[in-house]
């Protein structure tokens, strides 16, 4: 008995840490900047959460609204195509013995985990030369790369059974025919997870917007908040917190409303 | 014997066309992935080690060969900013992956729900973006907000301030074990529970107790998750970025704080454009090393399922 006690008392606390800085983020929401350096863990009385928002909403006029734009479309079309890419190429793999098959595995193999440190410089380089740094292509482009989606992109189809396929044939299908109407349905939930990470990981980026933005209109939200500033450059806490919370509102609803999908995997497809 | 050879000739010729029509086709399907990655994976990599050969000043460059990384070799500054993911490496992984096995192990003993309840909370702090994480953290430990101010004033040290430089190490530890305990127990968890229940039924009527078997029995079978796991975090351990720079927000922190800070500070603040992609070129050769084994054992896995 006691054992088990120990045991919730150790999972309760744990999940209080867990759970606390989203309430201390929460109630940083209700207050004004002399009301958060009062440090308390209660929310602020009076509040002033509608005065939070109504300054972000206005701050700088309705930038916020451009980096919420800004990160939805970053993050909804590069995953899409992305994933999507990613799924032609794993279709290539799964139904053809192609020329330069093995090779070209390692080869996506070996480059699946490429820091961003060391391509984001040259990109930089590279799209100044093209005239296109700070703009959304800028960050569009880099995110329809995902490597590593590619290699789990060929695990998932690998587990789509050859009758499937070989059934299609038999039927006179033509290849094109065969991968929309029948290979696609079949790779669904693996398309589903690969695209969440995906977007996840477009919404979250930091360091790319970092390098190739440099105006506001055109950030992320992940970026944008951390620019807002006072007039003499000094960052406002609480608005900063508001903004934050509605940096992380659409990530959480999507985790909340699509758990099932978002169940990690490491290198291997179950 | 004629008409054989001529036969087994023509069926090559055969098996050769299919091929290359297979060849062209799967072209087909690769060919938006292979635009895009080589694009923005092989150029610029191809770049980066063309740049690093340069020297550079403002907007001229000429070549100067290795000469880039002899500086870096000597320079100290590189080295030192892997005080901190060595730090990261040698106490925030293995306790990471202690908690988290310990986590695991726990979940497992669960009911469904409760089990699932834990999960999903502990889960949470995963979901949200580093920088928001950092930038939260960061005003949490920040003197001028934090909570713990009244508590650390009420024990005596109302003299020594929370969010400096010397307790970074430490604020980091604390901010990366929140954000990734949850997932990597998780991730765990999974692995835990396709271990088929011969293996635990067998050692249990051997008359051993849960942990014995969690140690003895189940720890060996996860060996793979938990090498590719800590290998996954020390390559994050190598490249953290997000959060010291939050934290740098606050407190004052010197441009080598990592080896990602001082590869951004030297392109863009220094100007040292061609220096910091030799440095970049040197970070991604690291993680490389690292991630050979992962690698290896996906390539074996993918290689041999393929020969159906």
């Amino acid at each position: 008995m006691r054992k088990r006690t120990l045991v919730t008392i150790f999972m309760v606390v744990l999940a209080l840490f867990f759970i606390f800085p989203f309430y201390w983020l929460i109630i940083g929401t209700t207050k004004n900047v002399s009301q958060l350096f009062q440090k308390s863990l209660l929310p602020g009385i009076p509040s002033h959460f509608l005065q939070n928002v109504n300054d972000v909403f206005t701050y700088e006029n309705g930038v916020f609204f451009h980096w919420l734009a800004n990160s939805f479309l970053y993050a909804v079309l590069g995953a899409l195509i992305a994933i999507f890419i990613a799924c032609m190429a794993g279709y290539a793999f799964r139904c053809y013995e192609f020329y330069g098959k093995k090779v070209l595995f390692i080869l996506i193999l070996g480059f699946a985990m490429v820091p961003v440190y060391a391509t984001t410089l040259p990109i930089f380089m590279f799209f100044r030369d093209l005239g296109l740094i700070n703009t959304r292509l800028a960050i569009l482009l880099p995110s329809f790369v995902n490597v590593f989606g590619v290699y789990l992109m060929v695990a998932y189809w690998n587990q789509v059974p050859e009758e499937i396929f070989n059934a299609a044939q038999i039927d006179g299908a033509n290849d094109l025919r065969i991968f929309f109407q029948v290979g696609l349905p079949n790779i669904i939930p693996g398309f589903i997870t690969q695209f969440l990470l995906s977007f996840v990981a477009i919404w979250n980026n930091f360091f790319l917007p970092l390098v190739v933005l440099n105006s506001r209109a055109k950030m992320p939200l992940v970026l944008g908040i951390t620019t807002i500033t006072d007039p003499q450059g000094f960052p406002v806490y609480n608005l900063t917190l508001t903004a934050s919370f509605f940096t992380i509102l659409p990530l959480l609803t999507l985790f909340v409303v699509l758990q099932k999908y978002f169940k990690p995997r490491l290198y291997t497809v179950q | 014997m004629k008409s054989e050879m001529t036969m087994g000739r023509m069926r090559n010729k055969k098996k050769m066309g299919k091929k290359m029509i297979a060849s062209i086709k799967a072209y087909l399907f690769l060919a938006p992935f292979l635009l895009f990655f080589s694009a923005m994976v092989i150029y610029p990599i191809s770049l980066g080690v063309k740049l690093s050969l340069y020297g550079q000043r403002g907007a001229r460059m000429w070549y100067i060969g290795f000469q880039n990384f002899v500086t870096i070799f000597q320079d100290a500054k590189f080295w030192e900013s892997f005080r901190i993911p060595l730090f990261l490496l040698t106490i925030q992984v293995p306790l990471l992956l202690f908690c988290a096995l310990l986590v695991a192990f726990l979940y497992e003993r669960m009911q469904k729900h409760r089990g699932a309840f834990y999960r999903f909370i502990y889960y949470l702090p995963n979901t949200i973006p580093g920088i928001v994480t950092g930038l939260i953290w960061s005003y949490i430990f920040s003197d001028s907000m934090s909570p713990f101010r009244s508590v650390i004033d009420s024990l005596g040290f109302s003299g020594i301030k929370i969010l400096t430089r010397q307790h970074l190490p430490l604020i980091l530890l604390v901010i990366i074990l929140w954000a990734f305990t949850g997932y990597t127990a998780f991730v765990i968890y999974s692995s835990l529970i396709s271990i088929p229940k011969e293996f635990s039924e067998q050692a249990q009527l051997d008359g051993a107790t849960f942990w014995q078997i969690a140690f003895k029995v189940k720890i060996p079978l996860l060996k793979g998750v938990i090498i590719t796991l800590f290998i996954f975090n020390a390559i994050g351990a190598i490249q953290v970025f997000n959060e010291p720079w939050m934290l740098g927000a606050l407190v004052v922190l010197p441009s080598n704080y990592t080896p990602a800070m001082y590869i951004y500070r030297s392109a863009f603040s220094e100007g040292r454009f061609t220096y910091a992609a030799a440095m970049g070129l040197i970070l991604a050769f690291i993680t490389f090393l690292f991630s050979l084994y992962i690698l290896r054992r996906a390539a074996k896995q993918m290689l041999t399922g393929e020969s159906r």
